[in-house]
């Protein structure tokens, strides 16, 4: 029997793995020993058989067809890829906003502002610091409240009735 | 690129894509020229699927393999400086997406018997020869068809190691960089395959 660390030098010897020295010995072996000439005849065999086996494999596919499937996913996979924004993105893009939209809200709330004081007003008498007047432009309407007793009436009493 | 260059690729229509050869197509591809890519398609597709069928054993997963290689191919199109050929390119594109597949398959699954015998001392040591020529004198159809029920009968580490040493040419140590393993890992499992595929193909024999 031979030795399976032979076999396998046998077997290089075949695919051309050895160097020259060890092929040359192998050589003169394969002329005196039989077995190993028939197992490197059956290894060849081997070989041979399966010379030109892929030449007869074919696609079961048509050229269009197989080609469009490979179109379509090489079209997918380069399509433009929207990635979710970081925080630092959306920053960005809110301060792009954040000026225009702060003075328009100021000119607004100015004009209201001005808008609102030139119809309504509301006036404290002097005459009489316990009258509010208010007036309503728009509406033609002006209110008056009188609040009677007057603080400095009602200041009076109380000072009226302490006890010393 | 020289002028030369720029001016066959600029110019080429696509009609004239079927006549020039893959170096010219392979430049146009680079600049974005799908036309010069779907030629090479068609040029080596049967190629590619071949070694996706030989490594797979299933059509479809071949045919999905393969065309998950070309779209690869395309998108590492700049990659390639023509060192080898395109079709060994694309080959090795192939190849080894078919490793990581076989990969995954084999995590999914347990050990084969060939793989247990293989790992417990190797049956093949004690595998009479086979003197007779099992192949001999058969039509190419029918040699096809024992060869491929043969090779369905190896595990996946055999069979690999037989299709990238008989198809695909690699030496010993190529072979073993590939698939992961030692050089002496690749001589054991590539002699178990052929005298396992020897046995085989003479029992097919005794069959008929």
């Amino acid at each position: 029997m031979m030795d399976y660390q032979n076999q396998l030098k046998l077997q290089a010897y075949l695919d051309g793995e050895l160097p020259e020295g060890e092929a040359r010995e192998v050589a003169d072996w394969l002329a005196r020993d039989r077995d190993a000439a028939a197992l490197l005849a059956e290894l060849r065999q081997t070989q041979e058989a399966l010379t030109g086996f892929e030449a007869d494999i074919k696609l079961p596919e048509t050229r269009e067809f197989f080609w469009s499937k490979i179109e379509r996913e090489i079209q997918f996979q380069d399509r433009p890829v929207r990635k979710p924004d970081s925080i630092l993105t959306r920053l960005a893009r809110v301060r792009r906003f954040l000026v225009p939209t702060v003075g328009l809200a100021v000119v607004l709330i100015a004009g209201l502002l001005t808008t609102w004081r030139s119809h309504d007003s509301i006036e404290t008498s002097l005459e009489d610091s316990g009258a509010f007047t208010y007036h309503d432009y728009a509406a033609g309407t002006t209110l008056v409240w009188l609040s009677y007793p007057a603080n400095s009436e009602v200041a009076d009493e109380d000072d009226f009735g302490t006890l010393e | 690129m020289n002028s030369l260059e720029v001016f066959t690729v600029e110019k080429m229509t696509e009609n004239d894509h079927s006549s020039v050869d893959d170096q010219v197509l392979v430049k146009a591809a680079q600049q974005g020229d799908m036309a010069a890519f779907e030629e090479l398609v068609a040029r080596h597709r049967d190629k590619i699927y071949a070694r996706a069928y030989s490594m797979m054993r299933n059509e479809e997963e071949a045919i999905d393999l393969s065309q998950e290689a070309w779209v690869k191919g395309w998108q590492r199109l700049a990659q390639f400086q023509g060192e080898s050929s395109f079709g060994t390119w694309m080959t090795r594109i192939v190849i080894n997406l078919c490793l990581d597949q076989l990969r995954k398959h084999k995590r999914q699954r347990t050990e084969s018997i060939e793989e247990i015998s293989d790992e417990s001392g190797g049956v093949e040591r004690q595998m009479p020869i086979i003197t007779v020529n099992p192949t001999a004198g058969l039509e190419r159809g029918e040699l096809r068809q024992r060869i491929d029920r043969a090779l369905n009968q190896l595990s996946y580490e055999h069979r690999t190691v037989l299709v990238l040493h008989e198809f695909e040419e690699l030496e010993y140590k190529e072979i073993a960089k590939v698939m992961g393993c030692s050089i002496g890992t690749v001589m054991s499992r590539l002699f178990y395959a052929r005298r396992k595929l020897a046995a085989l193909l003479a029992d097919l024999k005794k069959e008929k």
